[in-house]
């Protein structure tokens, strides 16, 4: 299977894509299952999304079988409530699109199957949405206002990336980790603290009541470049508290927490400045965590640029930002072919 | 009444359309796991070719399994949202009485095999009653010993059919005298699947999208790690961190 967007028009879609244009958007490819409807790229007019973080929680992480008979089972009633909420009748939804990679294979297939259905039966265009690029988009969603070009740092259990936006469709990949995806840090260390899964949010509570300067915990190629590394922090949490049983855990969270966001925000900060970008926008699962929001903003203050921080339903994996991206794509590409697969290592298009 | 039918259960995609007349088209491939490409260029196609529209359909038949989980599951997903889309009902049937059926005119036990990987087989047996088959026992997941002794424990002459017969034919051959269906039977097809949920359309015998349940037959793996594990075992749970 090639891992490339296939971006054929299907010839039979002929309408302009304007604010009129009404996108159902859905996405299957993690542990969320959820479908949305959008007007104008922009305009969100229904987000449902139900998460199987409980089901999985048991096993300390997504199991993919599991992951995909969930979503198999969801799938349905969670579109027609998408409908439903909007108040719209299905005659009126213009094009339908679909997360097509990145993601577990399994999962992601169940809703590009059941969308390319839906683009048939209601004779629309089908679009084939990258995962990714969906998540830059949540940021538009929420501020309409942001200039290009943009710095977006893309943060979530798979994935740790400095993008700047140049132009819709148009990306530049300026650093990214080069072992471990910050959310997985996060994962493991909490597994290895006790704290349950999710990491995030485990990390995020415990770290309340810690001291994040009790221990320092070394912060990776700090001082160059705009690439992350997260596996020798995770290494040397470890070693700390084998070598100090009767530490406490709220302050080993704090501190690794502190490390990981000041690593980041210092990157971030950096990519910025390297690209003379308008706006700094955080996205991803881990945009969710309290004190990266918080550093976040502060240093946008004290930088002077337009910062902006998504709602925490926006950082999490949802189908409005899949409507958005699919009404952008649309517009720039046309319809994907009906003959599209799904791409569990699908490359950002228009990355360079 | 034109029923449309998917069945994505083994490694072939097949999609037909079918009502009173008997089976009007029938589209099948088999090459590799594209159940997800394939699948609705293929209803798009058979359509055209049919001169029908989706509009005309008024049920989608869909195979539930046994099957391969995701092969199967795409079928379903695609079943489900046209069904929704189009607001008509939907009818499940099991891959393995499809199986089974075109082979309602022997006089032998018919023995249902699909390959189930990692050593295991899903199998149903089935006696030829007038106009079809009926089931003698009910779907199971077994290795092919299983399956040899749940044969002998019968009795009966039998016919196997199926991938997993097929593949297993020399072990089933060497502990008992049995025939084979021949290759060409040997995948579930939509063919079947849109005459057999005829029948059952003609009774409103037809269920809502949401209420369709695929026959997975066997639990995920990380459930049985995680039981065995429950059980004292330390097995790993194949948990992925996200
Ligand atoms: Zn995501």
């Amino acid at each position: 299977m090639t891992d490339h967007l296939i971006l054929r028009p299907s010839g039979e879609f002929a309408g302009p894509v304007d604010e009129h244009t009404l996108v159902l958007g859905i996405e299957t490819s993690c542990d969320e299952t959820a479908a949305a409807l959008v007007l104008g790229g922009y305009d969100v007019a229904s987000s449902v999304v139900s998460t199987q973080v409980d089901i999985h929680a048991q096993y300390g992480g997504v199991v993919p079988e599991i992951a995909s008979r969930a979503h198999l089972d969801m799938l349905n009633p969670i579109i027609a409530r998408a409908i439903v909420e909007a108040g719209v009748p299905d005659s009126r939804i213009d094009a339908i699109a679909c997360t097509i990679g990145p993601g577990l294979i399994g999962a992601l297939l169940v809703g590009v199957s059941a969308a390319k259905s839906l683009a048939l039966a209601w004779d629309v265009p089908f679009i084939g949405v990258h995962h990714h690029e969906a998540h830059l988009y949540a940021a538009f969603l929420e501020d309409p206002t942001l200039e290009f070009p943009l710095v977006v740092l893309l943060v979530s259990g798979g994935h740790t990336m400095l993008i700047e936006m140049q132009d819709h469709g148009r990306y530049k990949l300026l650093g990214r980790t080069i072992d471990d995806a910050a959310g997985e840090a996060f994962d493991k260390v909490a597994r290895f603290l006790g704290l349950g899964y999710p990491g995030g949010p485990a990390i995020d509570r415990e770290a309340v009541h810690g001291n994040p300067e009790a221990i320092h915990f070394p912060r990776a190629m700090m001082h160059e470049g705009l690439d992350v590394s997260f596996s020798g922090l995770k290494t040397s949490v470890m070693n700390h508290v084998r070598k100090h049983p009767d530490v406490s855990s709220e302050d080993v969270a704090a501190s690794f927490q502190a490390a990981v966001v000041d690593v980041l925000v210092t990157k971030a900060r950096r990519a910025a400045q390297q690209v003379g970008a308008k706006g700094l926008v955080l996205a991803g699962g881990v945009a969710a965590n309290s004190l990266l929001r918080e550093q976040f903003l502060d240093a946008c203050v004290v930088d002077g640029i337009h910062g902006f921080l998504p709602s925490r339903e926006m950082c999490t994996d949802n189908a409005a930002m899949i409507a958005a991206a699919g009404w952008h794509r649309l517009r720039s590409d046309g319809p994907t072919s009906l003959d599209c697969g799904a791409f569990p290592n699908l490359k950002i298009p228009g990355l360079t | 009444m034109l029923i449309l039918g998917i069945e994505t259960a083994t490694e072939q995609v097949s999609v037909a359309i079918g009502g009173h007349e008997g089976v009007l088209g029938l589209f099948e491939v088999c090459r590799g796991r594209r159940h997800a490409e394939t699948v609705t260029p293929a209803i798009q196609f058979l359509c055209r070719q049919a001169d029908i529209e989706l509009a005309e359909i008024s049920v989608i038949a869909v195979d539930v399994g046994p099957g391969l989980f995701t092969g199967m599951r795409v079928g379903l997903s695609a079943a489900k949202a046209l069904a929704q889309a189009l607001r008509i009902p939907m009818i499940g049937m099991s891959s393995l009485d499809l199986l089974a059926f075109p082979l309602r005119h022997t006089d032998r036990t018919i023995a249902a095999v699909i390959d189930a990987r990692k050593g295991e087989l899903f199998y149903a047996f089935y006696r030829p009653v007038p106009g079809g088959v009926q089931r003698v026992l009910e779907p199971q997941c077994g290795r092919v010993d299983d399956l040899i002794a749940d044969l002998m424990a019968r009795g009966d002459d039998v016919v196997c059919v199926g991938d997993g017969a097929l593949r297993h034919r020399d072990e089933i051959h060497a502990e008992l005298r049995c025939e084979f269906a021949e290759q060409f039977l040997s995948r579930p097809s939509a063919a079947p699947l849109v005459q057999l949920a005829h029948a059952r359309a003609l009774r409103e015998e037809w269920v809502n999208p949401w209420e369709i349940q695929p026959m997975y037959l066997r639990l995920p793996d990380a459930q049985i790690n995680w039981s065995t594990r429950a059980q004292g075992s330390t097995d790993n749970t194949g948990g992925l961190a996200r």
